[in-house]
């Protein structure tokens, strides 16, 4: 007697042919070693992404867009919405880990050398998936149409402008004029539900797919072992990263509970900026490395060279797997690990400097 | 320009000094008296002439000179009538130089008359373009000028007000400058208590420049001013709370003291609430006068209007008239009026309706003073019960904005509910007090409900962290479970 479930697997088994992918899952291994638990942190923002999607859109069968309604909405959403409080609070509390487990997995793969050939666009997908993350906690940090989130946007796409040449069409292409209107918020919740998320599944559908094409990276030290540990990805795996997630999950309650994200004063474009302004923490090094630079600095202006280093810092941060040639040839490089450790610790720094100021 | 002219008066002056012109024999006087000319007769009078200062003091020339060409030539310093802010430029040189006045003359005057003028109101641009508003022989005369203590001087204290009036009463003159200021402060200050006295000859009762102050008077809106609302209390205590000075007049001196006190005061004076009442608020200013039994509460009521019209259709209104007791005054004071609370209701010794109805606990007015404060502490509990469960609600991190909001309506009864104890009328008073009840009701379901939801909230977590929790650990255990069996497979 075939149990339904056997019953339902050979019905789609006769017409998409499961048993080769089974076949391929059942083979794949995960490397066991003593930095495996960093592989978890890829999942664990997966994870996260899937609640951004659900709870987003669940909080958009409430939410409006719109300069007059945005603040309101979000306060009925968390006022009168049954469960409305634990949704926005989830999203919020989602979105901010959201990105703290995308830059461990980021830094994990960059000490790890994953990036290293062949995996290089598996690198390039995922730093695309991370500025895709910042683009999308910028966007939805405006959405509730609150005093902080204002100013803060007000000051972001300010900084955009300062960038050499396109700086100022890109300023009132985000702005959708010269100033943070309505048309901003409206030009932002299209980026944040729409546009963003768009692109970001076609990185991470990239993304995923090489994971499982091209399996884990092994750290060199792992590979010159003669006796190598792993574990079956499935069941071992997943599982294991499944019970990872319901922790995460059980996090996110608990901080949506105890700590539920505040909605402040609807912003008043007409009112002055309030004191204590700054971006969310993922910006603030940069932010607060702004304040250091001197306004004119030999023929450079400040903020734009500021901008400039930050850009160029990005950009050959990206490109780290096409100029980190000895990695390629699976020879150890310390000077990435160096850089790897300037980085962890200039963002850490910088990030409780903005947060003392 | 200024500076130019300047220079040649002081040249003007000092060459007096120097060739004797100022103390010598003035025969511009000689020959002008001679020829019945009016300002001379009237300069035999003046103060500067009784000091030894000629014609040639202001005019400039030579008055030793026989010759009236040698006299009156420009070679001596000769400048004619001196016309428009001249005038004032010409008093200065003496009037503002320490060294004429104190060395010379041995006067104590203070010697910033001239630059207390320009800067006051009067020293602004008049409707000419040219000219100041007026110069100090607007005030002072000019051929003629006096002591001020001299009854004939036109700014000594019992000539003061028509001084003043010459301008001040002048609508067609005082339209070009204020059209909004009035022009009756004479008339009104005529029938003022001050005005009377001074009217009677009594030089000591307050005239414009004990208010206004004289050389450097500054608009009523600058806030320098000594009649600028929050300066109004220490004006008015320069003469009333020197009790020196107002001894003989019957008033106490302590006013300044008691109002500083008041509610009206400490709004007026320490949170500089513009709106709270001064002296004048309450006893007018030019027509000051204190308010007599009936008009108190006529007084009172131009800001408490609802109380005042309540208290007027109240049965306590006759009986008040009856007794000649004046209206607010009994159970609120004047000066010393100190915030009003609800122990000033009810029956109990502090309560002032106790003053006259504590006497028969059988009486209506007994039993009704008691239900009201009765009914107005209730409210207050109520108002304070809602305010700590929204506050609870709020300290647990929910949302109660509209509650919070809808708080304000149980306050705003507690008020009127303050208000509406002026009609002494149980009826009425019960129907506000019920509206605060209710709203206090509203709010406090809705705080309630939402300590409510917190708690369901936090059963709801401990719930699903316990659930998610045993998932994870069952997940993790089975995962053991099945890496065993795999191990043994090998």
């Amino acid at each position: 007697m075939m149990t339904p479930l056997k019953w339902l697997y050979r019905w789609i088994d006769e017409r998409v042919q499961l048993d080769g992918l089974v076949e391929y899952i059942g083979k794949k291994h995960v490397p066991v070693h003593r930095h495996s638990v960093w592989y978890y942190f890829g999942g664990v923002s997966l994870f996260l992404f899937i609640i951004q999607v659900v709870t987003g859109i669940l909080l958009l069968l409430y939410y409006k867009g719109g300069e007059e309604l945005a603040f309101e909405s979000i306060h009925f959403i968390m006022s009168k919405v049954q469960f409305g409080w634990l949704i926005r609070s989830i999203h919020s509390w989602a979105a901010n880990l959201f990105i703290l487990a995308a830059m461990i997995h980021m830094f994990s793969v960059f000490f790890g050398k994953a990036y290293r050939k062949p995996r290089e666009v598996t690198w390039l997908s995922g730093m695309m998936m991370f500025f895709l993350a910042l683009g999308f906690g910028f966007s939805g940090y405006l959405l509730p149409w609150n005093e902080l989130a204002f100013f803060a946007t007000k000051v972001g796409t300010d900084i955009a402008g300062i960038v050499p040449l396109v700086g100022k069409p890109l300023m009132i292409f985000l702005r959708g004029g010269e100033d943070v209107t309505g048309a901003t918020l409206s030009r932002f919740f299209g980026f944040h539900v729409a546009v963003l998320p768009g692109i970001f599944t076609v990185f991470l559908g990239i993304h995923v797919l090489l994971v499982q094409r091209q399996g884990m990276s092994e750290p060199l030290t792992f590979e010159e072992k003669s006796e190598r540990k792993s574990m079956p990805f499935f069941p071992n795996f997943i599982l294991r990263d499944l019970a990872l997630w319901l922790l995460v999950l059980n996090l996110l309650a608990i901080l949506a509970f105890f700590f539920p994200w505040e909605l402040g004063k609807k912003a008043d474009p007409l009112a002055s900026a309030p004191a204590g302004i700054r971006p969310e923490w993922y910006f603030l090094y940069m932010f607060q490395t702004l304040k250091y630079i001197p306004g004119r600095l030999w023929v450079f202006d400040g903020e734009v060279l500021d901008i400039l280093l930050f850009g160029v810092a990005g950009l050959l941060w990206t490109l780290v797997p096409f100029w980190d040639r000895r990695s390629s040839r699976g020879e150890q490089n310390r000077f990435v690990n160096y850089i790897g450790l300037f980085v962890v610790m200039y963002i850490i720094l910088f990030t409780i400097l903005g947060w003392l100021a | 320009m200024t500076l130019i002219i300047r220079f040649v008066l002081s040249g003007v002056v000092a060459a007096s000094l120097v060739n004797g012109t100022m103390f010598a024999e003035d025969n511009c006087l000689a020959c002008h008296e001679a020829s019945g000319d009016k300002p001379s007769a009237l300069f035999r009078n003046d103060v500067h002439f009784k000091k030894g200062i000629t014609c040639a003091g202001c005019h400039g020339g030579d008055a030793t000179q026989e010759e009236m060409e040698q006299a009156m030539s420009k070679a001596a310093g000769f400048i004619g009538v001196p016309k428009g802010d001249r005038i004032s430029e010409v008093c200065a040189q003496c009037h503002s130089n320490a060294a004429i006045m104190l060395k010379r003359y041995g006067s104590i005057l203070p010697r910033n008359q001239a630059e207390l003028l320009s800067t006051s109101v009067h020293g602004k641009l008049s409707t000419t373009g040219k000219t100041s508003i007026a110069q100090c022989t607007t005030c002072h005369g000019a051929h003629g000028i006096v002591r001020k203590v001299n009854p004939a001087s036109p700014v000594y204290p019992l000539n003061l007000p028509k001084t003043c009036a010459k301008c001040h009463s002048d609508a067609t003159y005082m339209h070009a400058y204020d059209p909004a200021l009035p022009i009756d402060q004479l008339e009104k200050y005529r029938t003022s208590v001050h005005g009377r006295r001074n009217a009677l000859g009594d030089h000591k009762t307050a005239e414009c420049a004990s208010c206004h102050g004289s050389h450097g008077i500054l608009s009523v809106k600058d806030v320098k001013s000594r009649v600028y609302p929050t300066n109004i209390p220490s004006t008015c205590a320069t003469c009333h709370s020197d009790a020196q000075y107002m001894r003989g007049y019957g008033v106490p001196s302590d006013q300044l003291q008691k109002f500083s006190k008041s509610i009206h005061g400490v709004a007026l004076l320490q949170k500089k609430d513009l709106g709270a009442p001064a002296c004048n608020s309450c006893h007018g200013n030019h027509g000051a006068t204190p308010p007599g039994v009936e008009s108190i509460s006529k007084v009172c009521g131009t800001c408490h209007a609802l109380n005042a019209d309540l208290f007027s259709k109240s049965p306590h209104k006759l009986a008040f008239d009856q007794k000649k007791l004046p209206e607010c005054e009994t159970c609120h004071g004047y000066h010393e009026i100190v915030v009003g609370t609800d122990k000033l209701l009810g029956v109990t010794p502090d309560a002032v309706c106790s003053w006259c109805h504590g006497g028969n606990p059988n009486s209506k007015a007994y039993l009704v003073a008691k239900t009201m404060r009765q009914l107005i502490d209730s409210l207050g509990n109520s108002e304070r019960a809602a305010t700590l469960l929204v506050e609870e609600a709020e300290q647990k991190g929910m949302e109660i904005g509209e509650a919070k909001f809808k708080l304000r309506d149980v306050h705003q009864a507690t008020l009127e509910s303050r208000t509406m104890v002026h009609s002494f009328n149980e009826t009425q008073f019960q129907q506000v007090i019920d509206k605060g009840f209710k709203a206090a009701s509203v709010v406090s379901d809705e705080a309630r409900l939402a300590v409510e939801e917190y708690y369901f909230r936090r059963r709801g977590l401990g719930v699903a962290t316990l659930i998610i929790t045993v998932l994870a650990v069952s997940l993790y255990l089975f995962v053991r479970r099945i890496e065993r069996e795999q191990a043994k497979e090998k």
